[in-house]
């Protein structure tokens, strides 16, 4: 089976200078974990994830240390996260996108995935543009 | 690809009843009307175009605002339906459009239509980005149905406007100011929503005569095309070429449900365009899709066969 077979066409994503705040609220109001940000062409150009905003929020050293344990309050992350909320996704996102093409199979996805632990993979066109993604879950209720 | 804009999009859901209650029989208690069937789908004019387009194997993009948990469902829908989507979400709710059914009486259905949400002029400018990017895809943009509140009646205007400068070609599938106000970006064709009010503009549009005149002020205004209903089963097509009568000759006893008709009948002309038809055959593919779509339960008729075996009970004449 090919990717265009069970692709989710969902074109949901960021623009490079989406205001952090915001892209929260779109990331809590559509229910995604992660967004595609692409340029002005619709290109992919990186991915903002929960992940990617949370280690913002945290001292670096905590990144290091793999726990948010020697926090004594979430304190410290409201206030850093009212220091960033203006600056623009593209300062916080993944550049490294791993994507996929809609006639790519889907034995290649699932390696992605497993490979690079990955819950979704954006799928773009042969000018690199967005038109859709595929999940873990699209993958498996496909099988 | 074919884009089409809902500003306000609805989650449609339908009950058909074996019969309505006089609610004006005083009872201690309220009425339980019971439901002999009923079905939900993604709905707002637009959805329903892409909806229609997808189904035909084209590729289309619908664009719009989503909120909650409604939104959540519209987006499940046309995803399933094979429909990309590009919505701004918004806080709030997805407004939710009841239609009751009464057997015997389906082309007389009751609507009960929410207001849906407040566009907040962030996810305004939000959405014009978008709709700037997507312009670049398009053949077609399909601007279509109600506004939502919070957007001006310059709204479609603004986005046929930008869809001109960039070359694409504009449908207006509306009704009232909104519509009006696009006619100078000369929009390739106009299909007047009349449901609420028979007007088109200040002009009446109950009669062939006023039709008329009403469609030929539409050209003369900027549009290329006007396409006015005439009764259920009749459109009157305008351009400053001519005039087009069309005719559905079919009994309305075997309507079952009549809305999405008529955004069957702007996806079916889509459809023709694409697929290399003339303008008449495209408005007779659409005036069949139309009549499919009002025979069947469902919304939409999106079953090929039918609608090409409905095109010969679809007369159309130079008025």
């Amino acid at each position: 089976m090919r990717v265009r077979d069970f692709l989710r066409r969902d074109l949901t994503s960021l623009d490079r200078d989406t205001p952090l705040g915001q892209a929260i609220r779109l990331l809590e109001r559509s229910g995604h974990a992660a967004l595609p940000v692409v340029d002005e062409e619709g290109r992919v150009i990186g991915v903002l994830s929960e992940r990617d905003i949370i280690r913002a929020l945290l001292p670096g050293y905590l990144d290091l240390l793999r726990s948010a344990s020697f926090l004594p309050s979430l304190n410290q992350m409201a206030k850093k996260l009212r220091e960033i909320e203006r600056l623009p996704v593209e300062r916080f996102m993944t550049r490294e996108v791993v994507t996929c093409r809609p006639e790519d199979t889907d034995l290649h996805v699932a390696d992605l995935m497993l490979r690079k632990g990955l819950k979704q993979i954006p799928v773009v066109d042969a000018q690199g543009r967005l038109i859709g993604q595929v999940r873990r879950i699209d993958l498996l209720s496909h099988l | 690809m074919i884009l089409t804009v809902t500003p306000n999009p609805a989650l449609d859901k339908f009950y058909w009843l074996r019969e309505l209650p006089d609610i004006r029989v005083p009872v201690e208690e309220g009425i339980l009307i019971g439901a002999e069937k009923s079905l939900t789908s993604a709905g707002g004019k637009g959805l329903n175009v892409s909806v229609f387009l997808a189904a035909h194997g084209l590729e289309t993009v619908a664009m719009g605002f989503l909120a909650g948990h409604t939104g959540q469902i519209i987006l499940r829908d046309l995803l399933a339906r094979g429909v990309s989507a590009n919505f701004v979400w918004i806080e709030g709710e997805n407004r939710t459009n009841v239609a009751l059914i009464v057997r015997g009486r389906e082309y007389h259905p009751i609507h009960i239509h929410e207001e849906g949400p407040t566009i907040p002029p962030e996810a305004v400018g939000i959405f014009l980005r978008k709709y700037e990017r997507m312009l670049r895809r398009a053949s077609f943009v399909v601007l279509a149905g109600l506004l939502a509140p919070g957007l001006g009646p310059d709204f479609y205007r603004e986005l046929a406007r930008r869809a001109r400068a960039q070359g694409v070609r504009v449908v207006v599938h509306a009704g009232g100011e909104p519509l009006v106000r696009t006619f100078p970006e000369r929009p390739f064709l106009v299909k007047p929503d009349v449901r609420e009010a028979l007007r088109l503009g200040d002009l009446p549009v109950r009669t062939k005569e006023e039709i008329l005149v009403a469609g030929r002020r539409a050209i003369q205004e900027g549009a290329e095309l006007c396409l006015i209903s005439h009764h259920l089963t009749g459109d009157i097509l305008i351009s400053a070429d001519g005039v087009w009568e069309f005719e559905a000759r079919v009994p309305l006893s075997t309507f079952r449900n009549l809305v999405g008709a008529d955004d069957a009948l702007v996806g079916g002309i889509l459809v023709g365009l694409a697929q290399g038809k003339d303008l008449i055959e495209s408005v007779r593919y659409g005036m069949a899709a139309a009549v499919a779509s009002a025979e069947v339960e469902e919304k939409l008729c999106l079953d090929r066969e039918r609608i090409l075996a409905e095109m010969a009970r679809v007369e159309v004449r130079p008025a």
